[in-house]
């Protein structure tokens, strides 16, 4: 990797979010004038900076985490089809901010101040990334066959533990009150909605702290997709590396997972599509694919808040990161296969 | 996906919880002072609409949600629905008071218009004493105080009408159906629960929850006298799924005209009548 070409990369992959962003604050359901929103003219002001702004940076954050997450789990159990989703790590996180939340809404038949404290954001935070390292640990200990780590087997954990999930909180669902569980409901789907500055910046931080792990350890990851043993023989500490990008790739899909729900496949497409660009080496895959990563989320969000205004509503960000995803998904992987055969 | 499109409508239409519930985590006002005598409103609840237009004062409102139906508002800008109001289009509007139902749903995107600078009134509304006192509350925060007395007293006054009619008659064990697929009744706790003891009748659905999904057995060996129809948003004919309650089968079922009995607001009044005709037609007439 040269210095250059990392530079360039990694300069057009800001510049990419940073446009996404600006686009995503030009789009939506209000005609607004950038000069009266800039000069401070209510309401427009308050829809760019109060609204689309804070929205479009918490697509960035959702979608950097998710994305970095992605490529590290990739590295980790050498295979392309890992992501946050797929693994059930967003499954686990969202049945922790589930718990979360039933253990609210329980408190407050006891005492109301905790209720309120329960159901605030960081607890609910707390209580994904929690479920998102639980589900990790499992699927990385389970997945282990005879001593090693199997991709595959891992994978099939992560799908079980994703239904396993899923009917948990089906069942959390009823024991909640009804307003509690349109509120469970909204959130499991997906999307991304308008949260509070402080917020915001907590998450952004947690995601910050997260992607950096990621990247001090991305050249080790490059060593460990050689295999463990080739990993060991090389010097790294296999378990230590593994263990610690768990807690960085659990903590980042907690943080999305708590914000935005379950949004799927953006930790698949976007590493793809980078890893098609820029090669295998993860230090540039890392930061470049978050980057990327923030960028394609927050154009998906502004895709859904505009393509469905004349039916006066708008899905939920996570339908459309599946529609995108599963076609592209397929797409690449009937190209690598036939490349596969010409080699 | 139809069992989710029922639990939306449900949301959207009908009162969640019990009173002390909603209150909980709910201030009455959110964000800055409102104007005295508020001109541009922004009702997030279909029946916070009905309440306003029913004081005469339509003319105010410049935004509802997509569920609003009432002929006043039939033209005004939609701002989204009961769980997802979409904030940028409510600020749009430059409402200077927004009316809101009080929802866990919606209240991430309603904080967000009170940081904008928009007063928010905060209303729950469950049951009918609610929907009496809402008519006080939007009016004073209306600036019309006078005009909500009189709606809420009218209202009042209807309730007590009901009471009355229905004082000497049997009470009809009923059960009150809100979705046939899955199974979806009013329980206690709910608006329609609370409508049907006025009108001279006794749910058949004991159990802790407002809006449970019934076993359909259960509903069987129930056997309610008469099966009130009011899943108004589905085909009348679609009853016949629920064929094993013996009271469909012999064809006790009143289906309602209107989602009226799911509204608590102004189309209180008529929800009784409608009701009181379903259950004691030979009462309703007098």
């Amino acid at each position: 990797m040269t210095g250059r070409r990392a530079a360039a990369a990694l300069g057009l992959g800001a510049l990419a979010l940073a446009g996404a962003v600006a686009l995503s604050c030009a789009l939506g359901a209000q005609p607004l004038s950038l000069r009266a929103a800039l000069g401070g003219v209510e309401p427009d002001r308050s829809i760019l900076l109060g609204l689309r702004l804070p929205r479009a940076a918490l697509g960035a954050v959702v979608g950097v985490a998710l994305a970095a997450a992605g490529t590290a789990l990739q590295a980790l159990l050498r295979n392309p089809l890992a992501e946050p989703f797929v693994l059930g790590v967003s499954g686990g996180a969202a049945l922790g901010g589930a718990l979360v939340l039933l253990a609210a809404s329980l408190a407050g038949r006891v005492w109301e101040p905790l209720a309120a404290a329960l159901g605030g954001a960081s607890p609910v935070t707390a209580g994904s990334v929690a479920g998102a390292a639980g589900a990790t640990v499992l699927v990385f200990a389970l997945g282990r066959v005879g001593g090693r780590l199997l991709p595959e087997a891992a994978l099939l954990v992560g799908v079980i533990f994703n239904a396993f999930a899923a009917a948990l909180i089906s069942v959390l669902k009823v024991l909640v009150p009804p307003e509690q569980a349109a509120r469970l409901l909204y959130w499991l789907m997906g999307a991304l909605g308008y949260e509070s500055p402080g917020t915001l910046a907590a998450s952004a931080a947690v995601v910050g702290a997260a992607l950096a792990a990621l990247v001090l350890l991305s050249s080790r990851l490059n060593l460990l997709a050689l295999g463990d043993e080739e990993a060991a023989s090389l010097g790294v500490e296999v378990g230590r590396v593994r263990a610690a990008v768990l807690v960085a790739a659990s903590a980042a899909t907690g943080a999305a997972v708590a914000l935005a729900g379950m949004v799927g496949f953006v930790g698949l497409i976007v590493p793809h599509a980078v890893r098609r660009l820029l090669g295998p080496d993860h230090r540039l895959l890392v930061p470049a694919s978050a980057l990327l990563g923030g960028a394609f989320l927050v154009l998906a969000d502004a895709a859904a808040r505009v393509a469905f205004l004349p039916l006066g509503s708008e899905p939920p960000v996570g339908a459309l990161t599946a529609l995108a995803g599963g076609p592209l998904f397929l797409w690449l992987l009937r190209r690598e296969g036939r490349r596969g055969e010409v080699a | 996906m139809r069992a989710l499109t029922l639990a939306l409508a449900l949301a959207a239409l009908a009162p969640r919880a019990r009173a002390e519930e909603v209150r909980r985590d709910a201030p009455a006002w959110l964000g800055p002072p409102a104007p005295a005598s508020p001109r541009r409103v922004v009702s997030l609840a279909p029946s916070l609409t009905d309440t306003v237009a029913a004081m005469g004062l339509a003319d105010r409102l410049v935004g509802v949600t997509r569920y609003d139906d009432a002929p006043e508002v039939a033209g005004l800008p939609r701002v989204g629905g009961f769980l997802d109001p979409s904030p940028e289009i409510v600020l749009g509007l430059r409402p200077d008071l927004v009316l809101w139902l009080t929802d866990g749903g919606a209240l991430p995107a309603v904080r967000r218009i009170a940081d904008l600078g928009v007063p928010v009134r905060a209303l729950p509304v469950v049951g009918v004493a609610d929907a009496i006192a809402a008519a006080r509350l939007v009016g004073e925060a209306l600036g019309a105080p006078e005009a909500g007395r009189r709606l809420g007293s009218s209202l009042a006054a209807a309730v007590e009408g009901a009471r009355r009619r229905a004082a000497g008659l049997r009470r009809v064990r009923v059960l009150f159906v809100v979705g046939r697929e899955p199974l979806v009744v009013a329980g206690p706790g709910s608006y329609p629960d609370e409508l049907l003891r006025l009108a001279g009748g006794a749910n058949v659905a004991a159990g802790a929850r407002p809006w449970p999904v019934f076993p359909l057995e259960r509903a069987v060996a129930l056997d309610p006298e008469l099966v009130v129809d009011a899943a108004v948003l589905e085909p009348a004919q679609g009853i016949s799924r629920l064929a094993a309650i013996p009271a469909v089968r012999r064809g006790a079922v009143r289906r309602l005209p209107n989602d009226d009995a799911l509204r608590p607001g102004p189309r209180l009044a008529r929800a009784l009548d409608d009701l009181l005709g379903a259950l004691h037609p030979e009462a309703a007439s007098r």
